[in-house]
């Protein structure tokens, strides 16, 4: 190449990259600033036009969903986006965990619990125009059940049981079109809840299940208000109202939903503030003052999840309950509740949430009493304790579970008792959990499905990375056991009372606190729902311009 | 020259043997058990023992080695354990996001680097040289979480004229295309998204290029001061050349070819993802897509991701090494006579 071929290749280069950025300069001028211009595309099109409302809402999450079949995941991400896009044959009340007809318009249970008649609302159309049917929930259901399911169906054994231990599913039966019959092996209240959870439950497209292979993951496809458009990783996800819609009372108010994923809880909150998110979740308190200083609201309402410390009752030091309360009085829970999560936590009574229908309030856990703690520690020459936890907040702790450590370590120091701290990252600490030998150990429960079970069968659970107190009292599984079989009332509500009763006299665990869901959300959103299981529900929701 | 790429080439071969190794070791010994984070929390302990055996995670390490060995030789880098999707797939719908990035962020490190370099040197002693010198002290000095937060708040949380995160708004998402929005949008016409994507990439590119812009400010200016005390720039300047072209022709060609080196391996080092960046801007490449995949043991993805990083070093190595050879002879002599 000769020295005028380069010079001149080189200007040619230099005159196109000038223009690239020219151009890409001018556009930037063009368009104005980042959020005026999010908001006006999002105003251009379709519905709207004519109307007050915006046509585009706007939620902020911290990642990706695992994926958006209902059958392979098992994440709270996932759960929010796949909640506006499939229903399930029953549904959760907007505010509490009561049910309430879905797909089916009504059910019987039979009188021995083990038979549920469900019958279909008619009418209605996956977003492929399949129709809904008994057919469709039977191979649904099928697929997750025992023969079916395979490893990686993560709440398939939770919802549907598993029939070969004497739990869950036995047969599904499409009786006519709109009629299923669900057969258990045994009587199970909880699998009436089961059937309304974002997760295993919601009904998807047999058609698409064939053509995508039994994995909907990437093309997901239900009956529920929006149809899924696009999901580019890592970026969103974005979701178009369905025109077709069965129910009217439940349709689609605004057009377009867009989930995106902001993995920084600041850069979340500058999303907000900036107009870049209309609703952000998954914050903590101190954020608070940012949000609503910049005019933004704070939604803020109890959580449905428990934050404990949990004594290893197989441990020399704390086998006896003698000495697990004698370390409990050491500790003023409601102190260090507010020290540490303000108003946005409340002190746990209960290891069920204060809301949840058998909740009760008589029920005293161990007192604050620094003195018999130092007392009755050093008479059974308890002088130093093992402690292992967590680092990540955890949507119960926003805090991390080595700050609460280090707490409950101030509080054991004034009493003569040295506590060793081990601190180890979430995914690490789930298995050590299950292998060190440790004394005490920093863990939490986010409900499933709202049942008292879900909650009191942590301490009746094989699994020791479920069982984390590894507590094991026959007069307690035998309660569990019978409230799973007893139908939904007073008698029911008394086992589980007995079983509160039961915990707080073997204090198997120091109940810590119940966190509140928090959402940052600009006032001009409305009707939104973030319901206590932790799903977004946006179909009722509207932006106005 | 023939004989010294085909050296480099090997030698490359057994620099990526080496990262293999060396990854599989990490992710295997001394990471969690990815069993409960895959299966949640109702997983027991036969199923997490069936889900191991199926993944091959049972095998002697040995075997589960080579196992990954004989997929990466032939491009499989196995399946996603968390999304069950191909590695590949889950690597090739975020590296777009990565190179544009570190294109962007290189343009710029590059010609403000350059310039400043060469002024610095030119005015050495100046205060021009003591804004440089500060310049760039701060550009390696503040860590990028820090810097990018900063730009954060102030043009997107005070001022609203940037946003915050992502690379465009998705109601203007180029659909197809090569994945470099830039790109995609010019070709296509769409100025609209292209002032979008613009004004996304700015404040991440910004940020991002702050380290590297300083390390070759630096560099051009030490390179520069050595060639401006050269022979022929002296012989250039008693041939009666005026001073911008001395400084121009004859001092800043000569001084670019260690420039060159640093912009490779600065090129490299972002295009291996820019995990901090990444995540403070919600930008959506491949390094925010590895811590994500390293805190849940997602083996397959993290050793797919390092490998295609060594891939990329190696090679970027390998062309600057070459282009240097071409461009200094007494490099290849040397080589060849070694």
């Amino acid at each position: 190449m000769s020295m005028s071929e380069a010079s001149l290749s080189r200007r040619k280069f230099v005159e196109a990259f000038g223009a690239v950025c020219a151009t890409g300069a001018a556009a930037v001028l063009a368009t104005g600033c980042g959020s005026q211009r999010a908001s006006s595309t999002s105003t251009t099109s379709s519905s709207s036009s004519s109307s007050s409302l915006a046509d585009t809402i706007t939620f902020a999450q911290g990642s990706d969903p695992r994926g958006l079949d209902p059958a392979y995941v098992d994440d709270g991400e996932s759960a929010k986006i796949m909640s506006n896009i499939y229903e399930t044959l029953l549904k959760y009340d907007k505010s509490s965990c009561d049910i309430v007809p879905g797909l089916a318009k009504s059910y019987e249970v039979s009188d021995d619990g083990l038979t549920y008649t469900l019958h279909l609302n008619e009418g209605v159309k996956f977003h492929d125009g399949t129709d809904f049917n008994a057919d469709a929930v039977k191979k649904s259901i099928e697929r997750q059940l025992e023969g079916s399911r395979n490893d990686d169906m993560p709440y398939a054994s939770f919802v549907f049981g598993t029939a070969s231990e004497g739990n869950g599913v036995s047969t599904v039966e499409a009786k006519d079109a709109t009629t299923v019959v669900i057969t258990l092996v045994a009587a199970s209240t909880p699998f009436l809840k089961n059937l309304a959870m974002a997760m295993a439950a919601p009904i998807v497209s047999p058609t698409a299940l064939e053509k995508y292979d039994g994995n909907l993951n990437e093309n997901p496809c239900g009956t529920g208000p929006y149809t899924f458009v696009s999901w580019t990783k890592s970026q969103n996800v974005v979701l178009k109202a369905n025109d077709s819609y069965w129910d009217s009372e439940n349709a689609a108010k605004t057009q377009n939903i867009i989930f995106k994923f902001i993995s920084e809880n600041a850069s979340r909150v500058t999303a907000l503030n900036n107009g870049e998110a209309d609703i952000i979740d998954g914050i903590d308190d101190s954020v608070v003052d940012t949000i609503t200083g910049a005019g933004n609201s704070l939604y803020d309402e109890d959580g449905m999840n428990i934050n404990y410390m949990a004594f290893n009752t197989q441990s020399d030091t704390f086998k006896t309950p003698e000495a697990r309360i004698a370390f409990a009085k050491a500790v003023n829970v409601d102190e260090l509740v507010t020290s540490l999560y303000g108003d946005y936590a409340t002190a746990a009574t209960s290891i069920m949430p204060l809301w949840m229908a058998p909740y009760d309030s008589d029920i005293e856990q161990t007192a604050f009493d620094k003195d018999a703690a130092k007392s009755e520690l050093a008479a059974l020459g308890i002088t130093s304790v093992k402690c292992i936890t967590y680092s990540n907040p955890r949507p119960y702790n926003t805090k991390g579970g080595q700050v609460l450590a280090e707490s409950i370590q101030g509080y054991l120091k004034d009493v003569g008792v040295d506590v060793t701290i081990d601190t180890y990252d979430w995914t690490t600490y789930k298995t050590k959990v299950t292998t060190e030998a440790y004394d005490i150990c920093f863990y939490g429960w986010v409900g499933d499905n709202g049942d008292p079970d879900n909650f009191m069968n942590l301490l009746a659970d094989s699994s020791l990375a479920m069982n984390v107190a590894r507590f094991d009292d026959a007069d307690y599984k035998a309660l569990i056991a019978k409230g799973v079989a007893t139908p939904e009332g007073d008698a029911r509500n008394d086992v589980y009372h007995d079983c509160e009763k039961m915990a707080a006299e073997k204090q198997p665990w120091l109940l810590i606190s119940h966190a509140k869901n928090l959402a940052g959300y600009n006032p001009k959103v409305k009707d939104f729902v973030i319901h206590p299981t932790g799903v977004v529900w946006l179909w009722g929701a509207t932006k106005e311009q | 020259m023939a004989k010294y790429i085909i050296k480099r080439i090997l030698q490359s071969i057994l620099v990526l043997f080496g990262v293999s190794v060396i990854v599989f070791l990490i992710m295997r010994v001394f990471s969690a058990d990815p069993a409960p984070v895959v299966l949640g929390e109702h997983a027991t302990e036969e199923s997490m023992k069936a889900w191991r055996d199926s993944n091959g995670l049972s095998d002697p390490i040995l075997v589960q080695y080579l196992n990954f060995l004989g997929g990466a030789l032939t491009g499989n880098l196995g399946t996603s354990y968390y999304t069950h999707t191909a590695v590949t797939q889950e690597i090739m719908s975020r590296f777009p996001a990565t190179i544009e990035l570190a294109l962007v962020a290189i343009i710029l490190a590059s010609l403000v680097g350059i310039v400043l370099g060469v002024v610095s040197a030119v005015h050495k002693g100046t205060a021009i040289d003591g804004v440089s010198t500060v310049f760039a002290l701060l550009g390696v000095s503040m860590p990028i979480y820090w810097s990018g937060i900063l730009l954060i708040i102030l043009f997107a949380g005070i001022w609203h004229v940037l946003p915050s995160g992502g690379r465009v708004d998705p109601l203007l998402q180029p659909v197809g295309g090569s994945g470099l929005y830039i790109i995609d949008t010019l070709f296509s016409g769409d100025f609209e998204a292209l002032g979008n994507v613009m004004q996304h990439i700015i404040l991440p590119a910004l940020a991002l290029s702050l380290y590297s812009m300083a390390i070759i400010t630096r560099m051009t200016r030490s390179s520069m001061l050595d060639t401006l005390n050269e022979d022929y720039v002296r012989t250039a300047r008693a041939k009666g050349l005026k001073e911008g072209k001395v400084t121009r022709h004859h001092a800043l060609r000569n001084a670019m070819l260690p420039v060159t080196t640093v912009i490779g391996l600065q090129l490299g080092s972002l295009l291996g993802g820019a995990m901090l960046t990444e995540t403070v801007f919600a930008w959506p490449g491949i390094g925010k897509y590895t811590v994500d995949c390293i805190l849940k043991s997602d083996f397959p993805v993290v050793q797919g991701v390092v490998l295609l990083i060594g891939v990329i070093f190696v090679i970027i190595n390998l062309v600057v090494d070459i282009i240097y050879a071409y461009l200094d002879p007494r490099i290849k002599y040397s080589k060849e006579e070694g």
